[in-house]
């Protein structure tokens, strides 16, 4: 079944801006989270439902888009990129699988609720690793610049 | 930067610093992020050989001489707080520019220390029911979902704040938001034939999950605060693990009584 992206970036940058709030983001930067949440809710959407990847490379791209986005709006609105990367992984947070699982668990269904649950494990593992990638690759960037900067005004060594 | 020697002492210099990382840790942020802006904070003053640990619940700011003074904050209460995470972002960079003498900057960190958060009680509660109902509509919910989820996220979060003044444990707070949010759903669907229980249990869920948590606490240990990775990662799934009793609570009682409990039936 194809997904209707228009609606989907519509309820996402909503959900998104709320959760933000929920979070007590600075107002300058409500809109701005909304906009990389939906991004990313797209991205995985569009893997999952669509292109029907598994769900762990679906959530792992979208987590690294979002997160690129993040840093790059970090570096143009001057707020550090927690204040958006946070907000923005809400939308792709597995707590559909989380609760699916312990439901599952509670009907006494061990074996399915235990699957479920490792499932959604994994998914969050996923979202943890693309923002951990995104957040060293530009530690190192930024690193590099400094030791460029700091070559220049020090003499050289011999 | 010889200047700013100049213009803080060693004490000054730890006092702000404290402060500074008082600041940061109540409003959740990640601990590498604590430890570097005190440490950058004390480099840029001339001091070097300062020595900082960081916990979720410490602040301990000393060196490695025997003589010298080690500071120490125990942080009780956290929430997250993403607007003074980013303004002291931007203070810790004014004050290498700019040179900020100690009482301003002191005053300026009381001030943000002792602030009303940017949003009050009731702006929270709206957002969460937004939040909610939409989720509850991306996971494929109808405009009967929309509405149900609507009102569940509002009145469990209307609940939470209204409990947060008797001072409760943080897992029975999880606990009991569970139970209403179970309860709540479990009525929507008694209400209107067209609701999905799931949906809108999910989308309610949202705002309580430990999300903020977890990932900090995986970025801790990613960073190497291996201290601060597992406590934030046993807060979150105490959290999780509390959030599901309630919600556990709820449903159960439902298997096992269901209609029998509905009045006049």
């Amino acid at each position: 079944m194809p997904i209707n992206y228009v609606e989907a970036f519509i309820f996402a940058f909503l959900s998104t801006a709320a959760f933000a709030v929920l979070f007590q983001a600075p107002r300058r930067t409500l809109a701005i989270s909304g906009v990389i949440g939906a991004v990313g809710w797209v991205v995985f959407s569009y893997m999952r439902k669509d292109l029907e990847y598994d769900s762990f490379y679906a959530n792992l791209c979208a987590t690294v888009v979002l997160s690129l986005l993040s840093e790059l709006a970090a570096r143009i609105f001057k707020h550090p990129a927690t204040t958006f990367v946070i907000p923005g992984i809400f939308p792709i947070v597995p707590g559909l699988g989380m609760y699916n699982g312990m439901a599952k668990l509670i009907e006494n269904n061990y074996e399915a609720g235990v699957n479920t649950l490792l499932r959604a494990g994994m998914d969050a593992a996923a979202i943890a690793l693309g923002m951990m990638f995104m957040a060293s690759f530009f530690r190192v960037l930024k690193l590099s610049k400094e030791q460029r900067r700091l070559s220049r005004l020090l003499p050289k060594k011999r | 930067m010889d200047k700013a020697a100049v213009c803080l002492t060693r004490e000054q210099t730890l006092n702000v610093a404290l402060n500074m990382g008082k600041v940061l840790l109540r409003s959740g942020a990640e601990t590498s992020r604590v430890e570097d802006t005190i440490v950058r904070f004390c480099h840029n003053n001339g001091y070097h050989d300062v020595n900082v640990f960081v916990t979720p619940t410490v602040i301990l700011i000393g060196d490695e001489n025997s003589g010298s003074s080690t500071i120490m904050c125990r942080i009780r209460s956290r929430s997250t707080n993403l607007s003074n995470v980013s303004a002291i972002n931007e203070f810790s960079y004014n004050v290498q520019r700019w040179h900020l003498s100690y009482e301003s900057s002191m005053d300026y960190l009381d001030k943000l220390l002792n602030s009303a958060p940017p949003y009050g009680k009731w702006a929270i509660c709206l957002a969460s029911a937004v939040c909610s109902a939409t989720f509850a509509s991306m996971l494929g919910g109808n405009s009967h979902d929309f509405i149900a989820a609507f009102v569940t996220g509002g009145l469990s979060m209307v609940l939470l704040k209204q409990l947060g003044g008797y001072r409760p444990s943080a897992f029975w707070e999880n606990t009991l938001a569970g139970a209403a949010i179970g309860f709540l759903a479990i009525l929507c669907c008694a209400v209107s034939v067209q609701c999905t229980r799931t949906n809108i249990i999910v989308g309610a869920l949202m705002p309580f999950l430990p999300g903020v948590a977890f990932t900090n606490g995986l970025r801790d240990y990613m960073a190497g605060d291996l201290i601060s990775g597992n406590s934030r990662i046993a807060e979150a799934l105490l959290f999780a693990t509390s959030i599901a009793i309630g919600l556990a609570f709820s449903l159960l009682v439902w298997y096992h009584w269901g209609w029998d409990l509905w009045p006049g039936d």
